[in-house]
C-alpha cells in the first residue's frame, strides 16, 4: 500500500514537471524554437505515429539495433566460451581484448566507412563491433569461473564432453552472459543512433538530426521521446528475460 | 617484474605482433595501394608526422579540454544528485518515476537538441559529456550511500553529530572509494562521448581529425588517429587505476568494471 | 567384542596373498575370491605438488561394508577418498575396484561432497538434479520420472521435486545430493564429511538414513569424517590415519549391535570404550 502511494506521488511529480514545462513554454521565457510546449510535442508525436512516418523510422532503428546486437551476442558467446574454457587461448588473447575494449566504438566509424561505404552494412558492423565487448568479456569470465566442483560432479557421473559444456558450463555462465547482453543492448542503441546520424540510412537518429537541422523542435522532442521509450522497452525486455531464465536464483 | 608476469606479458603480445607483421608482409607483397586500409608501417609514419606538425596535439588538447570540463560538471551534478537522493529517502521516492523515465534516453540523442540551442563548439560538447557522465556518477554514489553500514548512522546519532558533520565524518569517508570508481568510469565514458560528438557533428578534436582524414581518403592517417585515441584511453584508465590503488588500497582488485 | 588390528595385522592379511608387483597383476582379471574384497588399496603413495600426502596405504574393503576414516587434518583422509573416486591417481601402487585399477571416475562409484551447495546445480530443480545422473548414463526417458519420484521419496524429499536448491535447507540439499548419487545405482558411495556442515539433529537423522540405505541395498560406503562418534556409530571398521605423510595408524573393528540406535548405541559400553580409545589416539597423533 505504502509503495503504491509513493509511486503515485512520484507520478504526480512527473505531472508537475510537465505542467512546469507547459508554463515555461507558455511564458515564452525560452524561445519556442528550442523549447516547444508539451502540447506541440504531443501533437508531433501523435501525428508522426498516425501518419506512420515516426513509427517507420523507429522500426528501422529497432531493426538496426536488434540485428547488430544479435550478431554481437552470437559472436561473443561463441568466442567467449572457447576463450573462457581454454586457459592457453585466454593467455594469448585476453590482453589484446582488454586493450581494445576501451576504444570508443564510434571512432571505428570512419575506418569502417572507408572500407564499407555509408550503408546498412556499415551500421551493422559498427553496432556489432561496439556491442560485442561487454558480452564477450562477461562470457569469458563466466566460463572461466565455473565451479570446479561442478566439473567433478560431471566427471563422477561420467558425462560426455559435449554435455559438460551444454549442461554444466553454459548454464553456469548464463548469469554473466545475460548481464553482458544487457549492457550490450544499451551500447547497441547508442551506436545505432550515431550511425543513423552519420550514414543517413533512416532510423530515429536521422529523424532527430533532420528535425534539429530544420528547427522542428517539436519533432526533435518527439524523436527523443521515442528513443527514450525504445531504451526503456529494450532494457526491460532483457531484464524480464533475465529474471525468467535466472528464476532459480531467487530463493 | 617477476618472471611469470613477464612471460604473461610476452604471451599477450604474440597475437597482436603476429597480426601486425602479417598485415605488413601481406600488404607489401601485394603492393598495397588502397584507399580503404593502410600498412602498419604507413600508420606509424602518419602518426609521427601528425605528432610532429602539431595538428594531432592540437586536436588532442581540444578533446581533452571538453572531456575534463564535461567530467567536472557531470561528476559535480551526479554527485550532488546522488548525495541528495541517497540521504533524503522521501526525495528519492518522489523523483523515482521521473528518473526512471529520463535515464533510458541515450545521451547521443541529445546531440541535435543541444546543437540547436548552443550551436557547434565546446559548449555543446561539454554539455553532452556532462549529461552522459552524470548518470553513472549519480547511480553509483546513490547506491553507495544506501549501502553505508546503518550502524554508522546509529553511532553518529549516539554521538549527537549534526547533519553536516555526519556527511563529513561518516558518509563521505565510507563512500569515497566508490565515488572514485564512479569518477574513473566517468572519465572513460567522457572520452567515448566526446569523440562520438566530434565524429557526428562537432568540428573539434580527435573525432573531427578522423573524419577529415577519412574524407581526404587517407586511411593511414585515419587509423593513426584511431590508434592515438586508443592509446589515450588506455593511458587514462591505467593512470586512474594506479591512483585508485594508491588512494584506496585493497579496493582496486575487488572491483570488476 | 571390540578389538583393534594394528597395521601389521592388515599387512599380514595382505601378505597371505602372493606378493605381486602391479605389472604382474592381470589388470581387469577377476580375483580368486569374488565378492569378498570390493575395494583395495595396494601399497598406495600419493604426492601432490611434490609433497607426500599418503604413504604405503594397504587396505581391503569388503562388499557392503561401511568404513569410516578419521584422523587429524592433513592426514590425507580426503586424498584417500579422492584416489577411490579416480580424481587423484596414486603416485605409486594401485587402487582397485573389483580387481580393476581405478584410473578415472566411474559411474558405479558415487561421491557425496561436503559442500552440497557447490555440488548441486543451482539452475536445476530437485527432480532435474537427480535426472542429471540418468542423462549422463543415457537411461531411457520413459522410466525416469517414476525413478526420480521413488528416489526423492526415499530420501524424504517427496513433495519437493520442483524446488531449486536455493529454496531448500542444508539438510534437504544434502539429501538431494545423496538421491542423485543413488540414481547412479552405484555399488560404492564415497562420502567426504557429508554432514560436517549440518546441525546436530539433521546430522543424526541423516546418519540413520545412510545406515538404512546401506542395509537395504548392500552398498559399500567409504566415509570420511572428523567426528569420531559419527565414525563409530556408522562404521563396521574405523580407519585411523596419522599425518606427515598420511598413513594408516590403526584399524578399529566396531562390534556394535545392529540396527544401531542414536540413544542406546551411543550409551553402549563398547561404544564408550571405543570412543575413549579413538580420542586418546587422535590426541596422541595431533602434531
Amino acid at each position: 500500500m505504502r509503495r503504491v502511494a509513493w509511486w503515485l506521488a512520484s507520478l504526480g511529480v512527473v505531472a508537475l514537471v510537465i505542467y512546469a514545462w507547459h508554463l515555461l513554454a507558455a511564458a515564452a521565457v525560452i524561445s519556442p524554437v528550442f523549447l516547444p510546449s508539451p502540447q506541440r510535442v504531443w501533437t508531433a508525436l501523435s501525428r508522426g505515429i498516425q501518419s506512420g512516418a515516426l513509427t517507420g523510422y523507429a522500426l528501422q532503428t529497432v531493426v538496426h539495433m536488434f540485428w547488430g546486437w544479435f550478431a554481437a551476442s552470437c559472436a561473443a558467446i561463441l568466442l567467449g566460451s572457447i576463450i573462457g574454457m581454454s586457459p592457453t587461448i585466454q593467455a594469448y588473447l585476453q590482453p589484446s581484448l582488454e586493450a581494445m575494449r576501451p576504444l570508443p566504438a564510434s571512432a571505428t566509424i570512419p575506418i569502417f566507412t572507408l572500407a564499407l561505404g555509408l550503408n546498412d552494412g556499415l551500421v551493422l558492423t559498427v553496432i556489432a563491433f561496439g556491442a560485442i565487448w561487454p558480452t564477450l568479456l562477461a562470457t569469458i569470465y563466466g566460463f572461466e569461473s565455473v565451479d570446479e566442483r561442478h566439473y567433478e560432479v560431471a566427471a563422477a557421473l561420467g558425462m560426455s564432453k559435449f554435455d559438460i559444456v551444454r549442461k554444466i558450463a553454459l548454464p553456469s555462465a548464463l548469469p554473466d552472459i545475460l548481464a553482458g547482453m544487457r549492457v550490450s543492448v544499451t551500447i547497441a542503441l547508442i551506436l545505432t543512433i550515431v550511425c543513423e546520424m552519420i550514414a543517413g540510412v533512416g532510423g530515429l537518429g536521422q529523424w532527430i538530426l533532420n528535425a534539429g537541422r530544420t528547427f522542428r523542435a517539436d519533432n526533435l522532442f518527439a524523436g527523443i521521446l521515442m528513443l527514450g521509450l525504445l531504451g526503456l522497452i529494450s532494457t526491460n525486455l532483457i531484464i524480464g528475460t533475465e529474471r525468467y531464465m535466472l528464476r532459480w536464483k531467487q530463493a | 617484474m617477476t618472471r611469470p608476469m613477464r612471460s604473461a606479458a610476452l604471451r599477450g603480445l604474440v597475437v597482436p605482433v603476429t597480426l601486425i607483421a602479417t598485415a605488413e608482409i601481406a600488404g607489401r607483397a601485394a603492393h598495397l595501394d588502397s584507399l580503404t586500409i593502410a600498412l602498419p608501417s604507413h600508420i606509424v609514419v602518419a602518426l609521427a608526422q601528425a605528432l610532429a606538425d602539431g595538428s594531432l596535439l592540437q586536436a588532442t588538447a581540444e578533446t581533452l579540454w571538453a572531456v575534463l570540463a564535461g567530467v567536472a560538471l557531470g561528476t559535480a551534478f551526479g554527485l550532488a544528485l546522488g548525495l541528495a537522493l541517497g540521504l533524503a529517502r522521501p526525495l528519492d521516492r518522489l523523483l523515482a518515476v521521473l528518473i526512471e523515465l529520463l535515464r533510458p534516453i541515450p545521451t547521443v540523442a541529445l546531440i541535435p537538441l543541444v546543437i540547436l540551442v548552443a550551436g557547434l563548439g565546446y559548449l555543446t560538447e561539454i554539455t553532452i559529456v556532462a549529461f552522459g557522465t552524470m548518470w553513472p556518477v549519480f547511480v553509483i554514489s546513490r547506491s553507495a550511500i544506501l549501502g553505508v553500514e546503518p550502524r554508522l548512522f546509529e553511532v553518529a546519532d549516539a554521538l549527537g553529530f549534526s547533519w553536516p558533520q555526519r556527511i563529513q565524518k561518516f558518509v563521505l569517508p565510507s563512500i569515497a572509494p566508490r565515488i572514485f570508481l564512479a569518477f574513473r568510469l566517468a572519465v572513460g565514458f567522457a572520452l567515448i562521448i566526446a569523440v562520438t560528438v566530434e565524429i557526428t557533428t562537432n568540428p573539434l578534436g580527435l573525432g573531427n581529425a578522423m573524419v577529415v582524414a577519412q574524407n581526404a581518403l587517407n586511411p593511414a592517417l585515419t587509423l593513426a588517429v584511431l590508434v592515438w585515441i586508443g592509446a589515450i584511453g588506455w593511458l587514462f584508465s591505467r593512470l586512474l587505476i594506479i591512483v585508485e590503488r594508491v588512494a584506496f588500497p585493497g579496493m582496486g582488485s575487488a572491483v570488476r568494471s | 567384542m571390540i578389538g583393534y588390528n594394528k597395521v601389521s595385522s592388515v599387512l599380514a592379511r595382505g601378505a597371505m596373498r602372493p606378493v605381486e608387483s602391479p605389472a604382474d597383476r592381470p589388470s581387469g582379471g577377476s580375483r580368486a575370491d569374488p565378492g569378498a574384497d570390493l575395494l583395495e588399496f595396494w601399497r598406495v603413495d600419493v604426492e601432490l605438488q611434490g609433497r607426500p600426502i599418503l604413504s604405503g596405504i594397504d587396505l581391503s574393503i569388503r562388499k557392503g561394508e561401511i568404513v569410516c576414516v578419521v584422523g587429524p587434518s592433513g592426514s590425507g583422509k580426503t586424498t584417500m577418498l579422492r584416489t577411490l573416486s579416480g580424481f587423484t591417481p596414486p603416485t605409486a601402487g594401485q587402487v582397485l575396484f573389483q580387481g580393476q585399477e581405478i584410473r578415472k571416475p566411474r559411474r558405479d562409484i558415487a561421491i557425496v561432497f561436503q559442500d552440497y551447495g557447490r555440488a548441486l546445480l543451482p539452475w536445476r530443480n530437485a527432480a532435474k538434479n537427480v535426472e542429471l545422473a540418468m542423462e549422463a548414463a543415457n537411461k531411457p526417458r520413459a522410466g525416469r520420472a517414476a525413478e526420480i519420484e521413488r528416489l526423492l521419496t526415499l530420501m524424504g524429499l517427496g513433495g519437493h521435486a520442483d524446488k531449486y536448491p536455493a529454496q531448500m535447507s542444508g539438510g534437504m540439499q544434502q539429501r538431494l545430493q545423496i538421491a542423485r548419487c543413488l540414481a547412479q545405482t552405484p555399488s560404492v558411495i564415497l562420502m567426504d564429511e557429508p554432514f560436517g556442515a549440518l546441525d546436530a539433529m539433521t546430522r543424526q537423522t541423516l546418519q540413520d538414513e545412510v545406515l538404512k540405505l546401506v542395509a537395504a541395498m548392500q552398498t559399500t560406503v567409504f566415509f570420511v569424517t572428523h567426528d569420531l562418534e559419527e565414525a563409530i556409530y556408522l562404521a563396521d571398521r574405523v580407519i585411523a590415519l596419522q599425518p606427515n605423510p598420511g598413513r594408516i595408524a590403526r584399524i578399529f573393528d566396531v562390534d556394535l549391535p545392529s540396527p544401531r540406535d542414536q540413544i542406546s548405541t551411543r550409551e553402549h559400553p563398547a561404544f564408550l570404550k571405543l570412543r575413549r580409545q579413538l580420542f586418546d589416539f587422535v590426541k596422541g597423533a595431533e602434531p
